[in-house]
């Protein structure tokens, strides 16, 4: 196993355990803002990391660009539904308006 | 089995049965909450399956669940957020 390797698996791991605790800890939480905070650390961070681990795995080519394309997805869209989650649960539960923010 | 699968394995058992338990117990918000996690851990799931396997043409299942899972978890927080007086 080579240098190369090693980073690669070290990346897998890493993404791994973010993905995994950040799960458990949502689970451990009870309110929804709390468990909200958690969704992020995954597509952010856990996700990059497996897709980095996956090109590095593969190499240049159409495979890793559509695995890099996958978390990148992934990573951009979770800030946002986060974000629409939020407004929603605070709109249920009065602390914001129907329209805001417009 | 290679690394690939092991992680598989780790994402199915560590990440997607509390994703499922959110996700089938609580309100609405918090069932909500539990699908959105549920379909990043799957997601990242089909692609470990797809490396693992070395079937890159696997990889398309994920893309699209990455695309629709997105806008459908929108749709849901649309349709749960209360209606407004005016409409």
């Amino acid at each position: 196993m080579n240098a190369v390797h090693g980073v690669m698996w070290a990346l897998l791991a890493a993404g791994l355990a973010v993905v995994v605790l950040s799960c458990w800890a949502a689970l451990a939480l009870r309110r929804v803002y709390n468990r909200l905070h958690l969704l992020t650390p995954a597509t952010s961070i856990g996700a990059p990391l497996i897709g980095i681990a996956a090109a590095i795995a593969d190499g240049p080519g159409l495979t890793t660009a559509q695995v890099l394309f996958i978390v990148v997805l992934l990573a951009v869209t979770g800030p946002v539904l986060e974000a629409a989650t939020g407004r929603m649960a605070a709109q249920r539960e009065g602390l914001t308006r129907r329209e805001s923010p417009q | 089995m290679s690394p690939w699968l092991a992680g598989a394995v780790v994402l199915l058992a560590g990440a997607a049965m509390p994703a499922w338990w959110m996700a089938s117990r609580g309100s609405a918000v918090d069932r909500l909450v539990g699908v959105e996690l549920g379909s990043v851990v799957v997601t990242l799931e089909l692609i470990l399956f797809s490396q693992a396997t070395g079937e890159s043409q696997y990889l398309i299942v994920p893309l699209v669940l990455a695309l629709l899972s997105a806008a459908g978890t929108l749709v849901y927080t649309r349709l749960l957020a209360p209606r407004s007086r005016r409409s």
